[in-house]
């Protein structure tokens, strides 16, 4: 019997006897039909299909859920969450005490960011430094400037056993709070860790101040935990919020 | 209730969300201080420069701003 050129489908010979047509006809039929279905087997809304290892058989791949991407898993398309990029906001903290620590910080991420927002203190120019796994070594390297009406004070390594990264204002009009942003960068490296930090606050005797400054923290661990002390007095209000970025 | 004595610390645990508020124990305590007097020592050695900047500035008959305007 004859085939044809790409999927082999059997056909009448040319010299074939038409009483054996009907039965051609048929056997032809199944055979399209098979191929067909193998070709798409789709049976249900969003269904796509790929090539398997089978030559002129494709595998169904059902719809995905909504938000997921199509990726390859294994040689294959596959349907996946897509990875959250950016930014996941790990916790938040209501600043409190003379002293706020987070702990147990996961270590999924690349860097973190923490935000403190709207902080005020029982005084006003209160330094408030940081510290990482509540290491209290020389193991703080920073320097900066304290930005104040037109003037800059520059401090350098000092001190060397935390960093510091801002300073309290005491007032409680949402304009003059203090806030202050830190990136500490491959936090969960073994060797040293960037750290910088933004800070801006108005203090009581009325001058705006920013503090820019930028150090390493060179503990050979993960950083797990992160503490925010005032150098006296306590927090009277403000927020940590702690970001994961990958 | 007895009266707090030692600066409170705030302890929130990312993991498990739980937040501890309690006093400074005693290691924490120490570290405080030595922390206060490393900073107050800081701040002395800064207001002695200041003194002394202050003292040249006026033995030459100047103010602070004259100076940056010739530094400018």
């Amino acid at each position: 019997m004859a085939t044809t050129t790409n999927y082999s489908w059997t056909t009448p010979d040319d010299t074939g006897l038409v009483k054996d047509g009907a039965s051609a006809i048929r056997t032809l039929g199944t055979a399209i039909d098979t191929t067909t279905k193998n070709l798409n087997p789709s049976t249900t809304l969003g269904d796509i299909e790929y090539r398997s290892s089978s030559a002129n058989t494709n595998t169904r791949l059902g719809i995905g859920t909504t938000g997921q991407v199509l990726t390859v898993s294994g040689g294959v398309p596959a349907w996946t969450t897509a990875s959250s990029g950016g930014m996941t906001l790990l916790s938040t903290t209501t600043l409190s005490g003379s002293s706020t620590s987070i702990t147990s910080i996961s270590g999924s991420y690349t860097n973190l960011l923490i935000l403190i927002n709207d902080a005020y203190a029982s005084g006003s120019s209160i330094t408030v430094n940081t510290r990482f796994n509540t290491d209290t070594g020389n193991n703080y390297s920073s320097g900066g400037y304290f930005l104040e009406d037109n003037t800059n004070y520059p401090f350098n390594d000092n001190p060397t056993n935390q960093i510091t990264v801002m300073q309290t204002t005491s007032s409680t009009t949402a304009l003059n709070k203090s806030s202050v942003a830190i990136n500490v960068y491959n936090y969960t490296s073994t060797g040293n860790k960037f750290v910088n930090a933004t800070s801006t606050t108005k203090l009581a005797a009325g001058s705006r101040q920013t503090i820019l400054s930028a150090g390493h923290y060179g503990g050979a661990s993960a950083i797990s935990s992160i503490q925010f002390t005032l150098a006296s007095g306590t927090w009277s209000g403000g927020t940590v919020l702690v970001y994961g970025v990958k | 209730m007895a009266k707090s004595t030692r600066p409170m610390i705030r302890i929130h645990n990312q993991e498990t969300d739980e937040v501890i508020d309690r006093e400074m124990n005693d290691a924490e305590f120490a570290q405080y201080q030595a922390d206060q007097e490393a900073q107050s020592i800081s701040k002395a050695e800064a207001i002695a420069k200041e003194t002394a900047k202050a003292a040249i500035l006026d033995r030459i008959g100047l103010t602070a701003d004259e100076l940056k305007t010739i530094l400018g």
